[in-house]
């Protein structure tokens, strides 16, 4: 479960370029939601998601992850809680190591690091098989530098990655806009196909509004660091593309309005 | 043929200073490849471990518990060179520099002098004395068993767990941190080690020559990162087996390449620009056309700022 409670970060504070990315921002996700996130560029999905994985402290408000109070946790001890794969498949992976190291560094959110043996036969065994359910025949590189995959195959890599020891919080910060539309596709339904079956409570960053609707229990709109709109259930099965493109051009028209 | 006799002739003494100063190039290489941290912190801690180990010796403590009081210091300047880049964002490069800089008068004021000899204290080399060997190579076999246990202790640890979480803060440090490694940690550690690596070079080359001396640091990196350069070349950087072993193979060559030159009749104060010459070698090759093969795709290089 994870619980956002009046999350205000401003940047530059007190410069003239100051910017307020998140603005009071309040949102509850019940274990095993999948909420699709949406809202224009600068509407703080980003600072949101960086302040969920811990990369960004809050200036104000709280985030609980399953009760407990992270808000002050950094980086590395949220691991244990949070995965992410990001937009850039540069970001998720450690290029000049191997498959299996990759997937050793994964397994290591859940049990830090101790002085013992890395890469053992168990384990090796263990990342084969669960590479295997991506069907890209990653399986069989396990000693191949991840420089040599493809933005696909790395993207692949990093959720696999990230579902790993099944994290209590799982984000996706538009982990397929950087990829080719096959390969979108193909990262989008392992995505899917992990997330139902582990029932990981995820937090899903698009720009695609035919997948917000598609995809996940709840949408989410971000609108000037704040929570604009939220569907879920029977409303979210009504929506249709237009009615979220509507709530964009508001925001638009507001926007020239108040110029 | 004179040139040649004149070379054999310094093998034994330049074979027992290159393996001493394998650890330098070793103390060079895990910062700058293993962990994306280029560090110029050496050339403080080499003369910082020689200068302590010169005064523990004279304190009356034996030879070995001296070359791990040495490491130590190292150990804490290295550590002292991470946490400013850490804390205080300031460039690495910058950050070795400054604690260099530094070391300097605290080596200075550790030894009272300038220079100090210790050539009646007992040294590790004594250990070997019933082998009866000459001096040199009891040098060679003593250190060299040291820096063969070196190597295959570094090659064990990073492939345990902990190891593996080091070499991820080099290879990718946001990433490493998501997957709940400690950044500073793995750094401060990593550059600790580094500096107590170099500064045990620095105690061993103390035991050796019989003297401590606080300029004994200059021009020590560049030696290094020459060694590092040319050991790189012939290894390659493929695997972490080879990419270890680079700056002790590197060092032997290197020095053994420096004692042609000295052979050859090159006066001491041109052994810069031979330096200098053989490092550039080294970089422009690979772009003259002279690829290895099995190279594979380098990895791009990414340094911390």
């Amino acid at each position: 479960m994870l619980k956002i409670k009046d999350a205000r970060r401003v940047f530059f504070q007190g410069m003239p370029d100051e910017k307020v990315a998140l603005d009071g921002l309040s949102l509850t996700l019940a274990r095993g939601d999948f909420a699709i996130v949406i809202g224009s560029n600068g509407a703080g999905k980003s600072t949101m998601m960086n302040a969920v994985s811990g990369a960004l402290m809050l200036d104000q408000g709280s985030i609980h992850i399953n009760g407990a109070d992270v808000t002050a946790m950094p980086v590395h001890a949220r691991a244990r809680h949070v995965a992410r794969v990001f937009q850039d498949p540069m970001k998720g992976t450690a290029a000049s190591m191997t498959i299996a190291e990759n997937m050793l560094l994964a397994e290591m959110r859940q049990n830090p690091a101790r002085l013992r043996r890395g890469l053992t036969r168990a384990r090796r065994e263990t990342y084969r098989e669960h590479l295997s359910y991506l069907g890209l025949g990653l399986e069989d590189r396990l000693d191949t530098p991840v420089s040599l995959l493809s933005g696909g195959q790395r993207q692949s890599l990093s959720l696999v990655m990230a579902v790993s020891g099944e994290p209590d919080i799982l984000l996706l910060d538009e982990h397929t806009a950087a990829l080719d539309p096959r390969t979108a596709d193909l990262v989008l339904n392992a995505t899917l196909r992990a997330v139902t079956a582990l029932k990981l409570t995820t937090m899903m960053v698009t720009h695609n509004m035919a997948h917000a609707l598609e995809y996940g229990n709840r949408i989410i709109m971000l609108d000037a660091g704040k929570v604009l709109l939220e569907l879920s259930g029977e409303e979210k099965a009504r929506a249709t593309v237009p009615d979220l493109i509507g709530h964009f051009s508001v925001k638009s028209d507001r926007m020239l309005l108040g110029a | 043929m004179d040139i040649l006799n004149a070379w054999i002739a310094l093998i034994p003494v330049t074979l027992a200073q290159s393996l001493i100063l394998s650890f330098v190039v070793l103390a060079v290489m895990l910062p700058f490849r293993i962990l994306s941290f280029p560090d110029l912190t050496s050339e403080g801690s080499y003369p910082l471990g020689g200068c302590v180990c010169a005064v523990a010796l004279i304190a009356g403590v034996p030879p070995l518990p001296a070359l791990l009081i040495a490491a130590t210091a190292g150990f804490l300047a290295g550590c002292a060179t991470a946490f400013i880049h850490l804390r205080f964002r300031i460039h690495t490069l910058l950050a070795g520099i400054l604690i260099t800089t530094m070391l300097y008068s605290i080596n200075l004021r550790i030894m009272g002098k300038a220079n100090q000899p210790i050539f009646s204290e007992p040294k590790v080399y004594d250990w070997l004395s019933p082998l009866s060997l000459s001096a040199s190579w009891t040098k060679i076999v003593l250190v060299g068993v040291l820096a063969l246990v070196t190597y295959l202790v570094l090659n064990l640890w990073f492939t345990t767990e902990r190891g593996t979480a080091m070499r991820a803060v080099g290879a990718n440090s946001d990433m490493a941190e998501a997957q709940g490694i400690n950044v500073w940690r793995a750094t401060i550690g990593g550059i600790g080690l580094a500096g107590a690596f170099s500064a045990f070079g620095g105690g061993l080359m103390v035991q050796s020559q019989g003297f401590a001396d606080v300029n004994m640091g200059l021009g020590v990196l560049i030696n290094a990162l020459a060694a590092l350069m040319i050991g790189e070349a012939i290894l390659g950087r493929t695997t972490l087996r080879r990419q270890l072993a680079a700056p002790f193979v590197g060092a032997v060559v290197y020095y053994q390449l420096i004692s042609v030159c000295l052979a050859a009749g090159l006066p001491p104060g041109d052994l810069k620009i031979a330096t200098g010459v053989f490092v550039l070698v080294m970089l422009a090759a690979p772009t003259m056309g002279f690829r290895r093969r099995n190279a594979g795709t380098p990895a791009k290089e990414s340094f911390r700022e």
